[in-house]
Protein backbone atom coordinates (compact mmCIF):
# COMPACT_ATOMS: atom_id res chain seq x y z
CA UNK A 1 0.00 0.00 0.00
CA UNK A 2 1.23 3.35 -1.22
CA UNK A 3 0.46 6.49 0.97
CA UNK A 4 1.54 10.11 0.63
CA UNK A 5 1.42 11.93 3.95
CA UNK A 6 -0.41 15.54 3.26
CA UNK A 7 0.41 17.17 6.58
CA UNK A 8 -0.34 21.07 5.87
CA UNK A 9 -3.88 19.70 4.67
CA UNK A 10 -4.00 18.68 7.60
CA UNK A 11 -3.41 22.05 9.71
CA UNK A 12 -5.07 24.57 7.45
CA UNK A 13 -8.71 25.77 6.21
CA UNK A 14 -11.57 23.18 6.47
CA UNK A 15 -9.73 20.35 8.71
CA UNK A 16 -7.76 22.22 10.99
CA UNK A 17 -11.05 24.05 11.63
CA UNK A 18 -13.47 20.88 12.01
CA UNK A 19 -10.82 19.57 14.45
CA UNK A 20 -10.79 22.65 16.70
CA UNK A 21 -14.40 22.08 16.83
CA UNK A 22 -14.15 18.50 17.78
CA UNK A 23 -11.80 19.40 20.48
CA UNK A 24 -14.01 22.08 21.71
CA UNK A 25 -17.00 19.57 21.70
CA UNK A 26 -15.13 16.74 23.07
CA UNK A 27 -13.63 19.40 26.32
CA UNK A 28 -17.48 20.36 26.35
CA UNK A 29 -19.00 17.06 26.95
CA UNK A 30 -15.90 15.58 29.44
CA UNK A 31 -16.17 18.52 31.79
CA UNK A 32 -19.98 18.91 32.30
CA UNK A 33 -19.80 14.95 32.38
CA UNK A 34 -17.01 14.66 35.29
CA UNK A 35 -18.45 17.17 37.14
CA UNK A 36 -22.06 16.25 37.14
CA UNK A 37 -20.63 12.23 37.65
CA UNK A 38 -18.73 13.30 40.49
CA UNK A 39 -21.80 14.69 42.14
CA UNK A 40 -23.49 11.77 40.74
CA UNK A 41 -21.03 9.18 42.07
CA UNK A 42 -20.81 10.24 45.53
CA UNK A 43 -24.12 10.81 46.30
CA UNK A 44 -24.84 6.97 45.01
CA UNK A 45 -22.12 6.06 46.88
CA UNK A 46 -23.30 7.28 50.01
CA UNK A 47 -27.05 6.32 49.23
CA UNK A 48 -25.79 2.76 49.71
CA UNK A 49 -23.63 3.81 53.01
CA UNK A 50 -27.20 4.33 54.56
CA UNK A 51 -28.46 2.54 57.09
CA UNK A 52 -32.36 2.92 55.41
CA UNK A 53 -32.52 -0.44 53.04
CA UNK A 54 -34.61 0.48 49.81
CA UNK A 55 -32.08 3.42 49.46
CA UNK A 56 -29.17 0.44 49.75
CA UNK A 57 -31.11 -1.26 47.12
CA UNK A 58 -32.11 1.05 45.00
CA UNK A 59 -28.27 2.47 44.84
CA UNK A 60 -27.02 -0.84 44.26
CA UNK A 61 -29.45 -1.37 41.41
CA UNK A 62 -28.00 1.57 39.75
CA UNK A 63 -24.41 0.81 40.06
CA UNK A 64 -25.42 -3.11 39.03
CA UNK A 65 -27.33 -2.13 35.71
CA UNK A 66 -25.18 0.83 34.67
CA UNK A 67 -21.59 -0.44 35.08
CA UNK A 68 -22.94 -4.26 33.64
CA UNK A 69 -23.77 -2.42 30.17
CA UNK A 70 -22.16 -0.90 27.42
CA UNK A 71 -21.64 2.57 27.26
CA UNK A 72 -22.23 2.24 23.45
CA UNK A 73 -26.15 0.24 23.99
CA UNK A 74 -26.63 3.34 26.99
CA UNK A 75 -26.17 5.70 24.72
CA UNK A 76 -28.64 4.73 22.35
CA UNK A 77 -30.77 3.88 24.94
CA UNK A 78 -30.89 7.14 25.69
CA UNK A 79 -31.90 9.01 22.38
CA UNK A 80 -33.39 6.65 20.92
CA UNK A 81 -35.38 4.49 23.85
CA UNK A 82 -35.70 7.31 25.93
CA UNK A 83 -38.15 8.71 23.65
CA UNK A 84 -40.95 6.27 24.98
CA UNK A 85 -40.37 7.12 28.93
CA UNK A 86 -40.08 11.01 28.55
CA UNK A 87 -43.59 13.24 27.88
CA UNK A 88 -44.22 14.85 24.74
CA UNK A 89 -44.22 18.21 25.48
CA UNK A 90 -40.60 17.67 26.95
CA UNK A 91 -39.32 15.35 23.84
CA UNK A 92 -41.00 18.05 21.25
CA UNK A 93 -38.71 20.62 23.10
CA UNK A 94 -35.84 18.58 23.33
CA UNK A 95 -36.24 17.56 19.93
CA UNK A 96 -36.23 21.02 18.25
CA UNK A 97 -33.72 22.64 20.93
CA UNK A 98 -30.64 23.14 18.97
CA UNK A 99 -29.23 26.37 20.63
CA UNK A 100 -25.70 28.09 20.69
CA UNK A 101 -24.59 28.84 24.48
CA UNK A 102 -24.68 31.62 25.41
CA UNK A 103 -25.84 33.11 22.20
CA UNK A 104 -25.31 37.14 21.22
CA UNK A 105 -24.12 39.46 23.30
CA UNK A 106 -22.10 42.54 23.63
CA UNK A 107 -19.27 43.41 26.19
CA UNK A 108 -16.54 45.95 26.31
CA UNK A 109 -18.31 47.64 23.10
CA UNK A 110 -17.83 44.26 21.40
CA UNK A 111 -20.66 42.44 19.93
CA UNK A 112 -20.02 38.57 20.32
CA UNK A 113 -21.92 35.92 18.12
CA UNK A 114 -21.46 33.96 21.06
CA UNK A 115 -21.32 30.39 19.38
CA UNK A 116 -19.65 28.37 22.04
CA UNK A 117 -21.97 25.17 22.71
CA UNK A 118 -24.22 23.57 20.89
CA UNK A 119 -26.96 22.38 22.89
CA UNK A 120 -29.46 20.34 20.98
CA UNK A 121 -30.86 16.59 22.13
CA UNK A 122 -27.71 14.63 20.91
CA UNK A 123 -25.30 16.63 23.17
CA UNK A 124 -27.50 16.18 26.00
CA UNK A 125 -28.45 12.94 25.25
CA UNK A 126 -24.53 11.94 25.45
CA UNK A 127 -23.90 14.19 28.24
CA UNK A 128 -26.40 12.24 30.45
CA UNK A 129 -25.32 8.32 29.24
CA UNK A 130 -21.61 9.80 29.96
CA UNK A 131 -22.63 10.40 33.15
CA UNK A 132 -24.54 7.95 34.43
CA UNK A 133 -22.32 5.40 33.12
CA UNK A 134 -19.21 6.91 34.58
CA UNK A 135 -21.25 7.88 38.12
CA UNK A 136 -21.50 4.11 38.74
CA UNK A 137 -17.46 3.41 38.43
CA UNK A 138 -16.89 6.12 40.47
CA UNK A 139 -19.45 5.10 43.31
CA UNK A 140 -17.84 1.99 43.83
CA UNK A 141 -14.60 3.19 44.03
CA UNK A 142 -15.36 6.04 46.41
CA UNK A 143 -17.08 3.13 48.51
CA UNK A 144 -13.72 1.46 48.46
CA UNK A 145 -12.33 4.36 49.88
CA UNK A 146 -15.09 4.75 52.41
CA UNK A 147 -14.35 1.13 53.45
CA UNK A 148 -10.87 1.57 53.86
CA UNK A 149 -11.51 4.57 56.90
CA UNK A 150 -11.79 2.35 59.86
CA UNK A 151 -15.41 2.13 60.64
CA UNK A 152 -15.02 3.33 64.19
CA UNK A 153 -14.83 7.17 62.98
CA UNK A 154 -18.27 7.30 61.74
CA UNK A 155 -19.40 6.00 65.36
CA UNK A 156 -17.21 8.06 66.89
CA UNK A 157 -18.54 11.32 64.96
CA UNK A 158 -22.09 9.97 65.58
CA UNK A 159 -21.09 10.30 69.25
CA UNK A 160 -19.66 13.70 69.40
CA UNK A 161 -22.76 14.74 68.05
CA UNK A 162 -23.09 15.03 64.33
CA UNK A 163 -25.45 13.35 62.43
CA UNK A 164 -25.21 10.85 59.80
CA UNK A 165 -25.21 13.08 56.91
CA UNK A 166 -22.68 15.10 58.67
CA UNK A 167 -20.40 12.62 59.90
CA UNK A 168 -19.57 12.09 56.16
CA UNK A 169 -19.65 15.32 55.25
CA UNK A 170 -16.94 16.09 57.63
CA UNK A 171 -15.13 13.55 58.81
CA UNK A 172 -15.58 10.08 56.54
CA UNK A 173 -15.35 11.58 52.94
CA UNK A 174 -12.62 14.46 53.20
CA UNK A 175 -10.85 11.27 54.09
CA UNK A 176 -12.03 8.80 51.81
CA UNK A 177 -11.92 11.13 48.45
CA UNK A 178 -8.11 11.83 49.19
CA UNK A 179 -7.50 8.07 49.10
CA UNK A 180 -9.60 7.08 45.71
CA UNK A 181 -8.03 10.29 44.24
CA UNK A 182 -5.72 8.13 42.00
CA UNK A 183 -8.73 5.48 40.69
CA UNK A 184 -11.02 8.07 40.44
CA UNK A 185 -8.02 9.98 37.69
CA UNK A 186 -8.13 6.76 35.73
CA UNK A 187 -12.03 7.27 35.63
CA UNK A 188 -11.80 10.75 34.37
CA UNK A 189 -9.19 9.83 31.66
CA UNK A 190 -11.54 6.88 30.46
CA UNK A 191 -14.31 9.17 30.54
CA UNK A 192 -12.77 11.51 28.60
CA UNK A 193 -11.91 8.87 26.21
CA UNK A 194 -15.52 7.46 26.39
CA UNK A 195 -16.65 10.53 25.03
CA UNK A 196 -15.33 9.52 21.60
CA UNK A 197 -18.92 7.12 21.39
CA UNK A 198 -21.00 10.01 21.26
CA UNK A 199 -20.04 10.29 17.49
CA UNK A 200 -22.91 7.72 17.10
CA UNK A 201 -25.67 9.88 17.74
CA UNK A 202 -23.99 13.12 15.43
CA UNK A 203 -22.48 14.69 18.97
CA UNK A 204 -19.42 16.45 16.42
CA UNK A 205 -16.68 15.85 18.81
CA UNK A 206 -13.19 14.94 17.84
CA UNK A 207 -13.38 11.81 16.54
CA UNK A 208 -16.17 12.64 14.62
CA UNK A 209 -14.70 15.14 12.99
CA UNK A 210 -11.47 13.13 12.87
CA UNK A 211 -13.79 10.55 10.24
CA UNK A 212 -15.41 13.38 8.59
CA UNK A 213 -11.80 14.73 7.47
CA UNK A 214 -11.25 11.36 6.31
CA UNK A 215 -14.15 11.38 4.06
CA UNK A 216 -14.11 14.59 3.26
CA UNK A 217 -10.26 15.58 2.50
CA UNK A 218 -8.79 11.99 1.92
CA UNK A 219 -6.59 12.15 4.62
CA UNK A 220 -7.29 9.16 6.76
CA UNK A 221 -3.98 9.18 8.94
CA UNK A 222 -3.60 12.21 9.09
CA UNK A 223 -6.36 12.81 10.60
CA UNK A 224 -6.49 9.88 12.95
CA UNK A 225 -2.78 10.68 14.14
CA UNK A 226 -3.54 14.14 15.22
CA UNK A 227 -6.63 13.08 16.99
CA UNK A 228 -4.88 10.58 18.69
CA UNK A 229 -2.12 13.15 19.73
CA UNK A 230 -5.19 15.35 21.76
CA UNK A 231 -6.72 12.59 23.10
CA UNK A 232 -3.16 11.27 24.69
CA UNK A 233 -2.33 15.41 25.27
CA UNK A 234 -5.93 15.77 27.01
CA UNK A 235 -4.96 12.36 29.03
CA UNK A 236 -1.46 13.23 30.05
CA UNK A 237 -2.70 16.82 31.12
CA UNK A 238 -5.40 16.20 33.19
CA UNK A 239 -3.17 13.75 35.10
CA UNK A 240 -0.65 15.50 35.34
CA UNK A 241 -1.99 18.61 36.72
CA UNK A 242 -4.62 16.05 39.56
CA UNK A 243 -0.77 14.22 40.48
CA UNK A 244 0.42 18.05 41.00
CA UNK A 245 -2.24 18.47 42.85
CA UNK A 246 -2.26 15.68 44.87
CA UNK A 247 1.49 16.07 45.50
CA UNK A 248 1.37 19.84 46.75
CA UNK A 249 -1.96 20.07 48.76
CA UNK A 250 -2.77 16.44 49.71
CA UNK A 251 -2.84 16.25 53.62
CA UNK A 252 -1.17 12.64 54.11
CA UNK A 253 -3.51 10.40 55.97
CA UNK A 254 -1.83 8.65 58.79
CA UNK A 255 -3.44 6.08 61.40
CA UNK B 1 14.21 10.79 27.46
CA UNK B 2 16.65 8.87 25.64
CA UNK B 3 14.66 6.26 25.54
CA UNK B 4 11.39 7.21 25.26
CA UNK B 5 12.44 8.43 22.12
CA UNK B 6 13.71 5.22 20.97
CA UNK B 7 10.44 3.14 21.76
CA UNK B 8 8.82 6.28 20.04
CA UNK B 9 9.92 5.91 16.84
CA UNK B 10 9.91 1.96 16.98
CA UNK B 11 6.50 2.34 17.28
CA UNK B 12 6.19 4.47 14.64
CA UNK B 13 7.94 2.69 12.31
CA UNK B 14 5.54 -0.32 13.07
CA UNK B 15 2.75 1.99 12.12
CA UNK B 16 4.21 2.65 8.72
CA UNK B 17 5.70 0.27 8.05
CA UNK B 18 3.34 -1.40 6.51
CA UNK B 19 3.48 -2.07 2.25
CA UNK B 20 2.78 -4.63 0.34
CA UNK B 21 3.82 -4.64 -3.10
CA UNK B 22 1.03 -6.11 -5.70
CA UNK B 23 0.81 -7.38 -9.23
CA UNK B 24 -2.72 -6.82 -11.23
CA UNK B 25 -5.99 -7.02 -9.44
CA UNK B 26 -6.99 -9.47 -12.06
CA UNK B 27 -4.18 -11.50 -11.99
CA UNK B 28 -4.24 -11.47 -7.89
CA UNK B 29 -8.76 -11.72 -8.17
CA UNK B 30 -7.86 -15.01 -10.34
CA UNK B 31 -5.38 -16.32 -8.20
CA UNK B 32 -7.15 -16.31 -5.26
CA UNK B 33 -10.42 -17.34 -7.20
CA UNK B 34 -12.62 -15.20 -5.05
CA UNK B 35 -13.57 -11.54 -5.81
CA UNK B 36 -13.66 -9.79 -2.40
CA UNK B 37 -16.50 -6.82 -2.94
CA UNK B 38 -17.36 -4.11 -0.42
CA UNK B 39 -21.34 -3.73 -0.18
CA UNK B 40 -23.90 -2.17 2.06
CA UNK B 41 -25.78 -4.32 4.25
CA UNK B 42 -28.40 -1.52 5.62
CA UNK B 43 -29.63 0.32 1.96
CA UNK B 44 -32.50 -1.53 0.75
CA UNK B 45 -32.79 -2.07 -3.15
CA UNK B 46 -28.86 -2.21 -3.20
CA UNK B 47 -27.53 -3.82 -0.31
CA UNK B 48 -29.63 -5.28 2.35
CA UNK B 49 -30.27 -8.48 4.42
CA UNK B 50 -32.63 -10.25 3.12
CA UNK B 51 -35.76 -10.85 6.05
CA UNK B 52 -36.00 -14.60 5.29
CA UNK B 53 -33.10 -15.89 4.00
CA UNK B 54 -30.47 -13.72 5.90
CA UNK B 55 -28.41 -13.19 3.01
CA UNK B 56 -27.20 -9.91 1.47
CA UNK B 57 -29.10 -9.12 -1.65
CA UNK B 58 -29.81 -6.23 -3.89
CA UNK B 59 -28.55 -4.35 -6.87
CA UNK B 60 -25.00 -3.52 -5.42
CA UNK B 61 -24.91 -7.08 -4.71
CA UNK B 62 -25.80 -8.87 -8.26
CA UNK B 63 -23.90 -6.32 -10.11
CA UNK B 64 -21.09 -7.48 -7.99
CA UNK B 65 -21.80 -11.45 -8.99
CA UNK B 66 -22.13 -10.40 -12.33
CA UNK B 67 -18.85 -9.09 -12.58
CA UNK B 68 -17.07 -12.12 -10.31
CA UNK B 69 -18.85 -14.37 -13.02
CA UNK B 70 -17.11 -12.65 -15.94
CA UNK B 71 -14.27 -13.20 -14.19
CA UNK B 72 -15.00 -16.42 -13.42
CA UNK B 73 -14.56 -16.26 -9.71
CA UNK B 74 -16.89 -16.76 -6.50
CA UNK B 75 -17.92 -13.77 -5.69
CA UNK B 76 -17.23 -13.00 -1.60
CA UNK B 77 -18.48 -10.18 0.39
CA UNK B 78 -17.99 -7.59 2.91
CA UNK B 79 -20.17 -4.81 4.86
CA UNK B 80 -18.55 -1.27 4.47
CA UNK B 81 -20.36 2.19 5.52
CA UNK B 82 -20.21 5.34 3.87
CA UNK B 83 -16.97 6.18 6.16
CA UNK B 84 -14.45 3.03 5.73
CA UNK B 85 -15.12 1.98 2.06
CA UNK B 86 -12.60 3.69 0.93
CA UNK B 87 -9.88 3.21 3.02
CA UNK B 88 -10.92 -0.82 3.21
CA UNK B 89 -10.25 -0.71 -0.91
CA UNK B 90 -7.16 1.77 -0.92
CA UNK B 91 -6.22 -1.19 2.12
CA UNK B 92 -6.90 -3.68 -0.15
CA UNK B 93 -9.46 -5.65 2.05
CA UNK B 94 -11.69 -4.97 -0.64
CA UNK B 95 -10.89 -5.98 -4.28
CA UNK B 96 -13.79 -3.49 -5.57
CA UNK B 97 -16.46 -1.12 -3.71
CA UNK B 98 -20.94 -1.25 -5.25
CA UNK B 99 -21.59 0.44 -2.14
CA UNK B 100 -23.80 2.95 -3.19
CA UNK B 101 -20.94 5.69 -3.86
CA UNK B 102 -21.20 8.48 -5.75
CA UNK B 103 -18.54 9.46 -8.54
CA UNK B 104 -16.36 12.29 -7.29
CA UNK B 105 -12.91 13.57 -8.43
CA UNK B 106 -11.97 14.56 -4.97
CA UNK B 107 -12.16 10.67 -4.34
CA UNK B 108 -10.47 10.14 -7.38
CA UNK B 109 -7.40 11.04 -5.52
CA UNK B 110 -7.59 7.86 -3.61
CA UNK B 111 -9.17 5.74 -5.82
CA UNK B 112 -10.60 5.28 -9.21
CA UNK B 113 -13.81 4.92 -10.42
CA UNK B 114 -15.63 2.49 -12.65
CA UNK B 115 -18.03 4.31 -15.51
CA UNK B 116 -21.64 5.55 -13.96
CA UNK B 117 -23.40 1.91 -13.06
CA UNK B 118 -26.69 4.46 -11.38
CA UNK B 119 -28.25 7.56 -11.81
CA UNK B 120 -29.73 8.97 -9.09
CA UNK B 121 -30.35 12.20 -7.03
CA UNK B 122 -30.73 13.66 -3.63
CA UNK B 123 -34.25 14.21 -2.35
CA UNK B 124 -35.77 14.77 0.79
CA UNK B 125 -37.89 11.64 2.96
CA UNK B 126 -40.43 13.44 5.31
CA UNK B 127 -43.38 13.00 7.26
CA UNK B 128 -46.43 13.20 5.06
CA UNK B 129 -48.66 16.81 5.86
CA UNK B 130 -45.38 17.70 7.90
CA UNK B 131 -45.54 20.99 6.20
CA UNK B 132 -41.63 20.37 4.26
CA UNK B 133 -41.76 20.13 0.84
CA UNK B 134 -38.13 21.44 -0.52
CA UNK B 135 -35.22 22.63 0.82
CA UNK B 136 -36.47 26.06 1.45
CA UNK B 137 -38.57 24.66 3.96
CA UNK B 138 -35.41 23.40 5.94
CA UNK B 139 -34.17 26.78 7.42
CA UNK B 140 -33.97 26.28 11.28
CA UNK B 141 -35.29 22.85 10.58
CA UNK B 142 -32.84 19.82 11.85
CA UNK B 143 -32.48 17.40 8.75
CA UNK B 144 -30.55 14.08 9.37
CA UNK B 145 -27.78 12.69 6.92
CA UNK B 146 -25.17 9.94 7.12
CA UNK B 147 -21.03 11.03 8.02
CA UNK B 148 -19.30 10.96 4.96
CA UNK B 149 -22.22 10.89 2.24
CA UNK B 150 -21.97 13.36 -0.39
CA UNK B 151 -25.80 14.75 0.65
CA UNK B 152 -24.18 15.86 3.55
CA UNK B 153 -21.73 18.21 1.88
CA UNK B 154 -25.16 19.20 -0.67
CA UNK B 155 -27.68 19.76 1.85
CA UNK B 156 -25.20 22.22 3.55
CA UNK B 157 -24.81 24.08 0.00
CA UNK B 158 -28.63 24.21 -0.86
CA UNK B 159 -29.52 25.20 2.56
CA UNK B 160 -26.87 27.02 4.79
CA UNK B 161 -29.60 27.33 7.44
CA UNK B 162 -30.10 23.97 7.97
CA UNK B 163 -29.06 22.53 11.61
CA UNK B 164 -27.38 19.10 9.79
CA UNK B 165 -26.90 15.99 11.92
CA UNK B 166 -24.74 13.05 11.11
CA UNK B 167 -25.51 9.16 11.68
CA UNK B 168 -23.90 6.16 10.98
CA UNK B 169 -26.20 4.65 8.85
CA UNK B 170 -29.16 5.27 7.33
CA UNK B 171 -31.62 3.52 9.26
CA UNK B 172 -30.78 5.63 12.15
CA UNK B 173 -31.46 8.66 10.35
CA UNK B 174 -34.34 7.57 9.33
CA UNK B 175 -35.46 6.09 13.82
CA UNK B 176 -34.50 9.86 14.37
CA UNK B 177 -36.98 11.06 11.98
CA UNK B 178 -40.05 9.02 12.90
CA UNK B 179 -39.47 9.97 16.86
CA UNK B 180 -39.07 13.71 15.28
CA UNK B 181 -35.91 13.87 16.45
CA UNK B 182 -34.98 15.33 12.48
CA UNK B 183 -37.63 16.98 10.22
CA UNK B 184 -36.37 14.96 7.15
CA UNK B 185 -33.64 12.80 5.73
CA UNK B 186 -31.75 13.52 3.05
CA UNK B 187 -29.88 11.41 0.68
CA UNK B 188 -30.32 9.58 -2.65
CA UNK B 189 -33.78 8.71 -4.03
CA UNK B 190 -32.95 5.20 -4.21
CA UNK B 191 -32.21 5.15 -0.57
CA UNK B 192 -35.09 7.05 0.46
CA UNK B 193 -37.55 4.76 -1.41
CA UNK B 194 -35.78 1.88 0.78
CA UNK B 195 -36.17 3.54 3.55
CA UNK B 196 -39.80 4.34 3.12
CA UNK B 197 -40.93 0.83 1.90
CA UNK B 198 -38.84 -0.85 5.19
CA UNK B 199 -41.24 1.02 7.45
CA UNK B 200 -44.63 -1.20 8.62
CA UNK B 201 -46.83 1.83 7.35
CA UNK B 202 -45.02 3.30 3.81
CA UNK B 203 -47.78 5.58 3.15
CA UNK B 204 -47.28 8.26 6.56
CA UNK B 205 -44.31 9.16 4.54
CA UNK B 206 -43.37 11.38 1.32
CA UNK B 207 -40.61 11.54 -1.23
CA UNK B 208 -40.43 15.09 -1.54
CA UNK B 209 -38.00 17.80 -3.25
CA UNK B 210 -36.54 18.84 -6.59
CA UNK B 211 -32.99 17.01 -7.10
CA UNK B 212 -30.69 18.83 -4.80
CA UNK B 213 -27.45 17.62 -6.40
CA UNK B 214 -27.08 14.42 -9.25
CA UNK B 215 -25.52 11.53 -7.76
CA UNK B 216 -23.73 9.12 -10.59
CA UNK B 217 -22.51 5.90 -8.52
CA UNK B 218 -19.14 4.29 -9.73
CA UNK B 219 -18.25 1.31 -8.79
CA UNK B 220 -14.76 2.10 -6.61
CA UNK B 221 -11.82 0.15 -7.70
CA UNK B 222 -7.83 0.35 -6.75
CA UNK B 223 -6.33 3.43 -7.84
CA UNK B 224 -3.49 2.99 -10.87
CA UNK B 225 -4.88 -0.43 -12.14
CA UNK B 226 -5.88 0.27 -15.41
CA UNK B 227 -6.52 -3.03 -16.82
CA UNK B 228 -8.92 -4.06 -14.13
CA UNK B 229 -11.02 -0.98 -14.20
CA UNK B 230 -10.85 -1.30 -18.12
CA UNK B 231 -12.49 -4.90 -17.33
CA UNK B 232 -15.26 -3.52 -14.72
CA UNK B 233 -16.10 -0.98 -17.71
CA UNK B 234 -16.48 -3.53 -20.15
CA UNK B 235 -18.08 -5.95 -18.21
CA UNK B 236 -20.81 -3.28 -17.02
CA UNK B 237 -21.26 -2.58 -21.28
CA UNK B 238 -21.62 -5.97 -21.98
CA UNK B 239 -24.48 -6.57 -18.82
CA UNK B 240 -26.25 -3.60 -20.61
CA UNK B 241 -25.88 -5.10 -23.85
CA UNK B 242 -27.10 -7.90 -23.55
CA UNK B 243 -30.17 -7.00 -21.43
CA UNK B 244 -28.97 -8.43 -17.68
CA UNK B 245 -28.64 -4.32 -16.52
CA UNK B 246 -32.13 -3.95 -17.29
CA UNK B 247 -33.26 -7.09 -15.77
CA UNK B 248 -31.38 -6.54 -12.65
CA UNK B 249 -32.70 -2.60 -12.91
CA UNK B 250 -36.36 -3.63 -12.80
CA UNK B 251 -36.25 -6.50 -10.49
CA UNK B 252 -34.87 -4.62 -7.73
CA UNK B 253 -36.53 -0.85 -8.26
CA UNK B 254 -39.55 -2.24 -9.54
CA UNK B 255 -39.70 0.07 -12.21
CA UNK B 256 -38.46 0.63 -15.69
CA UNK B 257 -35.18 2.70 -16.44
CA UNK B 258 -36.11 6.21 -16.79
CA UNK B 259 -36.54 7.52 -20.78
CA UNK B 260 -33.44 8.29 -21.94
CA UNK B 261 -30.61 7.58 -19.97
CA UNK B 262 -28.25 5.14 -20.32
CA UNK B 263 -24.78 4.12 -19.18
CA UNK B 264 -22.14 5.31 -20.81
CA UNK B 265 -21.71 3.18 -23.63
CA UNK B 266 -18.46 2.28 -25.34
CA UNK B 267 -17.72 0.67 -29.35
CA UNK B 268 -16.50 -2.84 -28.40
Amino acid sequence: MEYTFHWARMFSGEPAQWMWDGFVTTLQISFIALICSMLLGIIICVMRMTPFKPLQWLSLAYTEFFRNTPLLVQIFFWYNASHFVIPASINEWMNDLYYWFPGPFSMFGHEFVGEWMLLNVEFITGTIALTVYTSAFIAEEIRAGIFSIPKNQLEASRAVGLSFLQGYRFVILPQALRIVIPPLISQALNLIKNSSLCMVIGVGEMMFQATQIESYHAIPFEAFSVALLIYMTISLFVSFCITMYNKHFMIQVRY
Amino acid sequence: MKRLVIVLALVLSFMFAASVASAGKIEDVKKAGVLVCGVKDSVNLFGFVDAETKELVGFDVDICKAIAAKLGVKPEFKVVTSKNRIPMLVQGSVDMLAATMTHKFSRDEQIDFSITYFMDGQKLLVKKGGGINSAADLANKKVGTVKGSTSEKNIKKAQPKAQVISYDEYPQAFMALKQGKVKAVTTDSGILAGLKASDDNPEKWDIVGEFIASEPYGLGVPSNDSAFRDFVNKSLNEMWLDGTYQKLFKKWMGYDLPEGWTIELWPM
